[in-house]
């Protein structure tokens, strides 16, 4: 082969490696952590604080980059998440984001926490559509619109985790990686910035709400309100706006 | 010998201070009427029926020294200093508030922007109430700094949306797109005021002190967005509903006459926390950051959306955008 012949060759390898290289790391795989970032290592300070945290504080969490994923300028994207348990301080990447997210703790807003305080190791029969007598207030509209059963997302073994469609578990505090596993494109905007809310202001630790903050997850449409009072246009003396 | 005579008094209480510096027109005018009115006050005083309390003295005097007070641009560090003990002092002897007055600039290399999200905004005005409550505005006139256009799905046409609906939302087939002040990177409103009271800030907020506004209004009717509000009588707060984390070029006490408008909550803002319109959305429709920041959120609005601002052919810049999902 000649050297010129050799030249292009080797070019149009590179240019696919870079194109599928590409193609590999813009594909979100929302199921899926990347691989080699299963559990980060905490050193004992950081797993000591996380033990000692109360649920629902606002605390993050020691973050990591991650190898696989790269953002805008070759920067390593990275995700702090934070719960209760002592393991917290893992540390995975998720989507398109550029700064660690610290989300609130999902066990300090429902009122029927620990599952395990019923359901002690008992396995739950989920796949029916049957809700049992002391979840009385879940409305299944969202199960009932997508033909999905609580199997879907809960897991049967462990209540207190969540099944994702790989048969991979998920904790409460995670559940972004359910939800994502449908509405990515939400996903994309919530690790952005234009979906989801801020809550700690605008400067330094980028603290967010998660999906079920707002969304009741088993009927997670917007409700109809009544407004705040109307504008007295007259009385301000302008013009309508 | 130049020993001091005057002992530790509040600044400007003793005229005697005063006459020993060297003062402008401005000042001595304020001195002139300062003197009128300790001269009222200790005339009237000696009235049986129209007896002053030392309390009614020290008023009238803190009124004449706010009405020739320089302007907040000119005013050096003391004088800021003193302006700042002088308001919160009138805030206790009118309104017997508390209130903390601060004057913190701009942090460098901070630009503040703010992005709309009009398919998440259901029209709950919780923004409306949370911008009253934490600017003091006016109960009385029920001013609101902020508008909800409830508009029909397809186009976004100001002139057919209606601000003052009053039922359930949201309503189907409709969307909500909120408007305030707009913070314009070539804001009309300030090169028309006469007086100089209005002006940019280096975080792109644009401001007004309150104390050197004239009110002739000719900003209001610069602003191509409606975006400034005026005080046709003195603004009626609650003792109880009043904010006392309050900033000089913000939500301090105004006065009857004068123009205000949205400061992107500037005594919050700058301290890094969100404007309560931000926080208070139950929707999460508002996106506000730092536009130098790369990594901000308003970045990646503005990055990744298809985003548009409010009559963009005036060349006014706003740093607001509005997107959608």
């Amino acid at each position: 082969m000649s050297q010129p012949r050799r030249g292009i060759a080797l070019l149009a390898i590179g240019a696919v490696c870079l194109v599928s290289g590409c193609r590999e790391g813009r594909t979100i795989r929302w199921d899926q952590p990347p691989a080699g970032t299963a559990v980060a290592q905490v050193d004992s300070a950081t797993a000591a604080r996380n033990a000692a945290m109360e649920p629902g504080a606002l605390t993050t969490v020691q973050t990591m980059p991650v190898v696989r994923w790269k953002g805008p300028g070759g920067r390593p994207f990275e995700v702090g998440r934070r719960s209760g348990a002592p393991e917290a301080g893992y540390t995975r990447l998720f989507g398109t984001i550029t700064l660690p997210i610290a989300l609130r703790s999902r066990a300090a807003s429902l009122n029927q926490y620990p599952c395990t305080s019923c359901h002690q190791g008992q396995k739950i029969v989920m796949e029916n559509k049957r809700i049992g007598d002391a979840h009385q207030n879940i409305k299944p509209v969202h199960p009932d619109q997508t033909g999905a059963v609580c199997a879907t997302c809960h897991s049967s073994n462990d209540v207190e985790t969540l099944t994702l469609k790989s048969g991979e578990r998920a904790s409460l505090d995670e559940s972004y990686r359910l939800c994502a596993q449908c509405h990515f494109s939400q996903a994309d905007a919530w690790a952005g910035g234009a979906h989801g809310k801020r809550l700690d202001g605008w400067e330094g630790r980028r603290v967010v709400m998660a999906c079920p903050d707002c969304h009741n997850p088993h009927d997670p449409s917007v409700k109809v309100l009544i407004p705040f009072r109307a504008p007295q246009l007259e009385r301000t003396g302008g013009h309508a706006p | 010998m130049s020993a001091d005579p005057v002992p530790d008094l509040p600044p400007g209480v003793d005229d005697g201070t005063l006459l020993q510096k060297p003062v402008d027109r401005r000042e001595a005018l304020g001195l002139l009427m300062a003197g009128l009115a300790a001269g009222a006050a200790a005339a009237s005083a000696c009235t049986p029926l129209n007896a002053s309390t030392p309390e009614q003295r020290e008023l009238k005097l803190l009124e004449w020294q706010e009405f020739t007070q320089k302007h907040y641009r000119r005013m050096t560090e003391a004088e800021r200093a003193e302006t700042i003990q002088r308001l919160e002092r009138l805030a206790k002897i009118r309104h017997n508030e508390d209130a903390t007055i601060a004057t913190t600039d701009a942090q460098p290399g901070v630009l503040f922007g703010y992005a709309f999200n009009v398919s998440k905004c259901k029209g709950y005005r919780r923004c409306v109430e949370a911008c009253i409550n934490e600017n003091n505005l006016d109960r009385h006139q029920d001013t609101q700094y902020i508008r909800i256009f409830e508009m029909e799905n397809g186009v976004v046409n100001l002139d057919e949306a209606d601000p003052t609906y009053q039922h359930e939302v949201p309503l189907e087939g409709h969307f909500y797109l909120g408007t305030q002040c707009f913070q314009c990177a070539n804001p009309p409103c300030v090169p028309v005021c006469p007086v100089g009271a209005t002006w940019q800030e280096p975080d792109g907020i644009v401001v007004i002190d309150y104390n050197w506004c004239v009110g002739c209004r000719a900003c209001m009717a610069a602003c191509p967005y409606w975006a400034r509000r005026f005080n046709w009588s003195a603004p009626d707060v609650p003792p109880e509903e009043v904010n006392p984390n309050q900033h000089y070029l913000g939500n301090r006490d105004r006065k009857k006459g004068c123009v205000e408008k949205c400061t992107f909550c500037i005594h919050r803002t700058r301290e890094g926390r969100l404007p309560a319109c931000a926080e208070a959305c139950p929707t999460g429709a508002r996106v506000f950051g730092n536009l130098l920041d790369p990594d901000s959120e308003i970045r990646w609005v503005l990055a990744h959306k298809t985003v548009f601002r409010l009559k963009e052919e005036l060349g006014t810049e706003p740093r607001f955008w509005y997107f959608s999902d």
